[in-house]
């Protein structure tokens, strides 16, 4: 019986305990949050051993095989460190660290000692997000990717996360380096991360306050973000993030040589899109006819998913967890490369430096841009 | 029958949520009365440009003092709460759908305050604003009347309800801190809050969930009270003798059933196609709904269940006797006046949007 604990009890432990109890072998030994009523609601809630009131008692007391860190991400280094040294694997909910050197740093500690490392990058093992990975290997692109297209938006509302946010001017994510932005952006760049081969690929950023935010007072929070990746081998990418545009999407686009395939996370679709054309007024009708049949299909799967009752909100952190507990019971590679770990968190702090070195002479009175390269 | 106050109007009081729905009419409702120290606790300055606005009206400006913070801060507590003889605590995790977040929002902050004013060391009462969603309902038969006595939920995370579960939570260390420190308090359990501000239909008449609006009110009598009778009550709870160690539910007279609140709706406000769901219809829905819920691990959430359907669904009758014969209080608006000006916001609020 593998043993689990988590510290940090806001909103995101209610999903890791919700999906660690869908998982056999597994139990909830101990949950710790340095406000000790946050801990205890959550012990309440699920079934759960014990709400500790220090992380050296949940260590020493519960002895957990597993941590999971959901924390805000400023505790993020420090608790995984501490966790590592102590023995345990470590599970770091996303922005895996504030600082892409921090991430190298526990990724060197966990090698070490020969512990596993995971980060919370749970859509990218979503259904549609598997079987997008299991076509790109089979080489449907016709090679390596040549250019992709990341969306991840984030609605902003009064309610909330959001209000909380924007009504707080002390909020945690004010004072991370990239705000708003960092809290959310990683799982977006990691669907890039994942098809780049270079370990420095150039990073272009352009971001601003959006003239709803602006007329709201907020001056701080950047919600609207484009960048511009370029690889080592040439392919190129886009990331946008968006507070405004609608749909705020969650999507992923890979084109290759050959052909493309088009996901969107929302509705868990997958449409693999064909590089040949057909003749004259045929690619007028029959392409259309096609893409029906394959939402239709994508309808047809959803819905078997669902009635075989694998369909639920989460159940790519499930099949995460699920994977990362494999890899350290059977000794098999961590379901994400520390590679792409790295990566994703080295173009996260490209942005955030560029955004932030612009701040100081913005190149318009509305906007920041700045253009970088990873090093 | 005479019904003294226990401080004076020169004494500070505390009004936490002080630019929301309720806690602005607590504001005014102080005002009125003629208290002379009024502070108001709101989380953003942006929240309180209406209390703003207030203290600019002739003669409120110096009894006012407006303090923006955030009762996650102990810091911010200790200094909202020096003085207070009164705290009217309104502040909460409102339309919260996440558990940890509803809990964070109005029981850590209520320790905080909790804590703050216990070691402030002058405090008269804490006024705790709850609700009548803690009630489990579950036990009594159809049309059997709620009132203060009656149960609490004893599981409230099973109502699939974050906003329950905070609130049951909230009064919980209320009680703590009441018998750990000798915290002296009143809790007020309003019953649906309605006016000028909160224009939705309640859940209790019906859902719009589905697409189509279903009606599952039916004849219920649905335990409205216009918000500037509710904020009468809250104030009369802090600062009346016999409200000590109280619990009163707030609910105004003549309340209208579900059926004709949503003919009124409708026909002041929109029209829109509804579904009546019978009682028992509804009742297998959530039965099935909770049932598919715990089979298959939260595939669907567990937001429809029988604990809710008894709460909200239920035939139940209400009382507001212990609140009128204790302080005194009796509801300053009518319900159907009540309920024209609500309608007429309503068609306000759709005709700006």
């Amino acid at each position: 019986m593998l043993r689990v604990a988590i510290i940090g009890c806001g909103k995101i432990a209610d999903s890791h305990a919700s999906q660690i109890g869908r998982i056999k072998g597994c139990e909830i030994v101990g949950v710790y949050d340095r406000e000790p009523l946050m801990a205890q609601q959550l012990a309440k809630r699920f079934p759960i051993k014990k709400a500790f009131s220090s992380l050296t008692q949940l260590l020493d007391e519960a002895r957990p095989d597993v941590v999971h860190i959901t924390t805000p991400p400023q505790g993020h280094f420090d608790l995984a460190k501490t966790c590592l040294e102590y023995g345990c694997h470590v599970y770091v909910e996303k922005p895996f660290t504030v600082w892409a050197d921090e991430a190298e740093k526990l990724i060197a500690i966990a090698k070490e000692r020969q512990l596993k490392l995971t980060v919370g990058h749970d859509d990218q093992f979503s259904h549609v997000s598997r079987r997008m990975r299991s076509i790109v290997r089979n080489g449907f692109l016709g090679g390596s990717p040549v250019h992709m297209e990341s969306y991840y938006c984030y609605e902003i509302s009064k309610a909330g996360y959001s209000g909380a946010l924007l009504g707080d001017k002390k909020h945690w994510v004010r004072r991370l380096p990239g705000k708003l932005l960092q809290n959310i952006i990683s799982h977006g760049i990691a669907r890039i991360a994942e098809f780049l081969v270079g370990d420095s690929p150039v990073v272009i950023t352009y971001g601003f306050t959006s003239p709803l935010l602006r007329s709201m007072g907020e001056t701080e929070i950047i919600d609207e973000l484009r960048v511009i990746i370029h690889d080592v081998d040439g392919a190129t990418a886009y990331f946008t993030f968006s507070s405004q545009m609608r749909p705020g999407l969650h999507g992923f686009r890979i084109y290759g040589s050959k052909n493309g395939l088009m996901l969107d996370q929302d509705q868990e679709t997958l449409i693999k899109l064909r590089g040949a054309r057909y003749k004259s007024y045929a690619e007028k009708f029959v392409p259309p006819i096609v893409l029906a049949g394959q939402y239709l299909g994508n309808a047809s799967l959803n819905l078997k998913t669902f009635l075989g009752n694998d369909f639920h909100m989460k159940s790519g952190l499930k099949f995460l967890i699920e994977s990362f507990y494999r890899s350290i019971i059977e000794g098999t590679p961590e379901p994400i490369p520390y590679r792409e770990i790295l990566l994703t968190s080295r173009i996260m702090e490209a942005i955030f430096r560029s955004l932030s070195e612009s701040i100081a002479e913005p190149t318009r009175d509305y906007g920041r841009e700045h253009a970088a390269a990873v090093v | 029958m005479e019904y003294e106050n226990i401080i004076d109007k020169n004494d500070l009081v505390l009004v936490t949520g002080a630019s929301g729905f309720i806690g602005y009419r607590v504001v005014e409702g102080l005002l009125e009365l003629g208290f002379q120290r009024v502070r108001c606790f709101a989380r953003s300055s942006r929240g309180g440009n209406r209390l703003e606005a207030l203290a600019k009206v002739d003669g409120v400006g110096s009894r006012l003092e407006i303090v923006n913070g955030n009762l996650l801060s102990p810091q911010d507590c200790a200094s909202a709460a020096t003085d207070a003889k009164v705290i009217f605590h309104l502040a909460a995790g409102r339309g919260e759908k996440s558990f940890p977040d509803a809990f964070m929002n109005s029981v850590v902050t209520t320790r905080n305050l909790l804590e703050a004013a216990a070691n402030n060391g002058c405090l008269k009462r804490f006024v705790n604003v709850s609700s009548f969603s803690v009630y489990s309902n579950q036990h009594k038969s159809h049309g059997k009347l709620l009132d203060e006595s009656c149960p609490v939920e004893q599981s409230p995370a099973l109502r699939g309800e974050a906003y329950c579960f905070a609130k049951v939570e909230q009064e919980q260390i209320v009680l703590e801190y009441a018998t750990r420190r000798g915290i002296s308090y009143a809790i007020v359990r309003p019953g649906q809050v309605y006016g000028p501000g909160n224009e939705g239909i309640t859940g209790r008449v019906g859902i719009g969930t589905f697409g189509i609006f279903l009606h599952l009110g039916g004849s219920n009598t649905i335990p409205l009270t216009y918000v500037d009778n509710c904020a009468n009550a809250i104030i009369l709870a802090g600062i009346k003798h016999g409200a000590d160690g109280q619990i009163f539910n707030v609910v105004d007279d003549d309340l209208p059933s579900s059926r004709k609140f949503l003919r009124l709706y409708k026909r002041h406000v929109r029209s829109f196609p509804s579904l009546y769901v019978p009682h028992a219809i509804s009742y297998a829905l959530c039965y099935l709904w909770e049932k598919y819920s715990e089979w298959s691990h939260d595939q669907l959430p567990p937001v429809f269940n029988r604990r809710r359907w008894h709460t909200y669904w239920k035939s139940t009758r209400y009382s507001n006797e212990k609140l009128k014969e204790r302080v005194g209080w009796m509801p300053r608006v009518r319900t159907e006046d009540g309920l024209k000006l609500f309608f007429e916001s309503c068609r306000v609020r759709r005709t700006s949007a």
